[in-house]
Order: structure tokens, then sequence, then C-alpha cells
């Protein structure tokens, strides 16, 4: 059994419980194959780097799941059966760091007052 | 004898140092990873990797961030993975 994230980011017309609906769908699968998922995270609508299908935006669902490593390949199957699915990517869990929130889930620098923005890592 | 050489002071025999004065102005480059410890870079943590990708969205490079060759291995396989996912552009006009 393995540790993998998987992203998708979907059409941003979709309601919550369409969303909703796919969670449950790899949910169900993944118990289905002898898995289970150890957490899942909304990011809601995010503005796009750039446009796909005419689309500006996109609903972003974060999963960490445990499986058996056939099952990824389910997975991808079924998000390529969906076309309201615009991207997706599973990749093997690398660094527990990726167990807990990600850094999508902290607040913004800019609103922290202790530090100023510019002083990440930018080179 | 080069221009910034006064002669025979104290670091005459020294090329090192002779080299280095020619760049006393720059400072000495480091990898930022290697500094902070940073062992795995997400390609989730925008904020990090847009530092990386200024204008016009090349990844920028290790001769110029000083990025240790380890380390921006990782940095480009986690842009890789982001711009896959729409978190950060491949161009921008």
């Amino acid at each position: 059994m393995l540790q993998y994230e998987t992203i998708f980011v979907t059409d941003p017309n979709l309601s919550d419980g369409e969303i909703d609906e796919l969670v449950q769908l790899i949910d169900q699968l993944t118990v289905a194959a002898g898995g289970k998922v150890i957490k899942v995270e909304r990011w809601g609508k995010r503005r796009l780097a750039y446009t796909i299908d005419h689309r500006e935006e996109g609903i972003y669902v974060l999963m960490t799941l445990e499986c058996p490593p056939q099952h990824v390949k389910e997975v991808d199957r079924r998000y390529r059966m969906n076309d309201r699915i615009l991207r997706h990517l599973t990749v093997r869990v690398e660094d527990e760091s990726q167990l807990g929130p990600s850094p999508m889930m902290k607040p913004r620098p800019a609103e922290r007052e202790d530090i100023p923005a510019e002083q990440g890592l930018m080179p | 004898m080069g221009r910034y050489d006064s002669g025979g002071g104290r670091d005459a025999g020294r090329p090192k140092k002779q080299f280095k004065r020619k760049f006393l102005f720059r400072k000495k480059k480091f990898c930022k990873f290697c500094d902070e410890k940073i062992k795995f870079i997400d390609y989730k943590d925008i904020r990090l990797l847009q530092g990386f990708v200024p204008e016009r969205a090349k990844i920028f490079p290790r001769r110029i961030s000083g990025t240790c060759s380890k380390h921006q291995r990782k940095v480009m396989q986690a842009i890789k993975r982001a711009r896959a996912l729409a978190l950060v552009p491949f161009t921008s006009d």
C-alpha cells in the first residue's frame, strides 16, 4: 500500500454537489480497491495560470490516498473519462509535510503582519 | 599585476585573494534551500515557485539564483508539475 496525492481541476461551473459526487466516487473506488482516503482538501475556485478550453477559472480538489499501485491507473482512467475535469495529476507522497495541510491552505504572507511579503524564498 | 593589486602587501603571493578582489562588491551566491535545510519542494507551494518564474515565466537559472544542482532539479520538477495544473504559467505575454 502506497500513499498518493491526487489533484483534479474541474470546470468552474460545477456545483458543490457535483464536486461532492466526484470526491465520493474517488472515495468509493479507493475503498473498493482496498485503500483509504487520508485527506480531502478543497481549494475552491482559482484563477488558472493559462486558459484551458476558454475557461479562466477552475475548481481545485486535492485528495491524499493510501491504495495499491494499480488503483492509480483506474483513478487516472476515470479522470480522463470525465470531460468536466480539465487537468489532473497523481503523484507519490514524497514527504511527510504532504500529509498535513498543503501550502495552499496557509494564510497569505501579505495578511500576516510579522513577515513582509518580499521576504520569501525569492532569489 | 592587476589593477586592484597594490603590490607587496599582506596578500602578496596569494593568488586566490587577488582573484577575489576583482569581485569585491559581489556577494557570494548560495543555495537558499540548502541554507534553510529544505529537503522537499512542493509543487503546490505557488508562492515559493513564483519566485522562480519571473515575468516571462521561464525557470530562474541556477547561474543567477545560486541554487545548487540538487535543489534546482527539485525546483524544476515542482514547476513542471505546477504548470501541468495551471498553477504556474508556461509563458506570459
